[in-house]
């Protein structure tokens, strides 16, 4: 599904991610435009959430690790649905073939 | 720009999911009508959204004030056109919501309206038409890039405001947009100009 160069080029970015997405986030801080909107009408964000992996972290490992496992979950998922595609249109077209 | 929950109102948030799954319905016949091709199309329409999932996580700080990163709308457009381009930004959204609660599962029809919409039809529709007239794949690009993520911002603005009858969303959303979107246009414009000299069967428009 994905070419050695689409995956190597993948798995560098994955592993350079914690520099600008855990420790210049850190070091740095910033805030995006929504969350200056967020200031001014004084907007709450729902304390509910629904996974263990909030924010793109693992409890009970470091941010960063956490970091680049999520990212590298977050790809097999999209992967994973990938072959899900191909197989379904794979069987679509032998019904079209045999009908 | 993703929205989390407690942002919008019910109704805005029904009206937008609403309009989403309308167009994902669209997309999604559209995109299985390209019978012949689809099928070659999946693997780059993976690699591209494994592409984006991961650019988005890596957001360059400036200190003081806000974070760039690719957004990536007008690119899925340009490379795997309209309705593909939107399937392959509402999977990323989807498992970002649903994954790691990025964006709230109540603006998921938002989120997607803005990025994986408004961003991948305004994205490829000005590179088509932009192209027919400068024929200048660089420029085409990244007016594409920077107009996807201005109007993307603008919609998010409107949904804010119509949600807190202010017009305060709209203007802070377009015009700090305005401005991020030329780093999504510079890096736009990087990779498919890149592609249209490296990969000449990805570049159709070449």
């Amino acid at each position: 599904m994905l070419t050695r160069k689409t995956l190597i080029t993948l798995a560098t970015l994955l592993l350079l991610s914690p520099i600008f997405g855990v420790i210049l986030a850190e070091e740095l801080g910033y805030h995006e435009p929504l969350d200056i909107v967020a200031e001014e009408l004084k907007l709450n964000e729902s304390e509910f959430t629904w996974t263990p992996l909030k924010d793109y972290t693992v409890p009970g490992l470091p941010e960063w690790l956490g970091y680049i496992i999520c990212g590298a979950l977050g790809v097999l998922v999209i992967v994973f649905t990938g072959y899900v595609i191909k197989a379904a249109l794979g069987r679509r077209k032998i019904e079209f073939s045999d009908s | 720009m993703h929205i989390p929950d407690g942002y919008l109102t019910p109704a805005v948030a029904g009206t937008t999911l609403l309009i989403t799954l309308g167009t994902l319905l669209i997309a999604s016949r559209k995109a299985s009508l390209e019978k012949e091709t689809l099928n070659e199309k999946i693997p780059l329409f993976t690699a591209l959204s494994a592409g984006i999932f991961v650019a988005q996580m890596i957001a360059w700080p400036i200190p003081g004030g806000t974070s760039l990163h690719l957004v990536g709308g007008a690119l899925a457009g340009i490379l795997v056109g309209p309705w593909l381009g939107v399937l392959s930004m509402t999977l990323v959204l989807l498992i970002q919501c649903l994954i790691f609660h990025d964006g709230g599962l109540t603006a998921i029809g938002a989120n997607i309206l803005n990025m994986g919409i408004v961003g991948v039809l305004v994205g490829y529709t000005v590179f088509r038409v932009t192209q027919r007239i400068v024929k200048k794949v660089w420029l085409s690009s990244f007016l594409a890039g920077w107009l996807s993520i201005t109007l993307a911002g603008l919609a998010c603005g409107l949904e804010l405001g119509a949600s807190w009858n202010s017009t305060l969303p709209v203007y802070v959303m377009s015009s700090w947009h305005a401005v991020l979107g030329l780093v999504e246009g510079l890096i736009t414009s990087g990779v498919v100009s890149y592609l249209t000299v490296k990969s000449p069967k990805t570049a159709w428009w070449s």
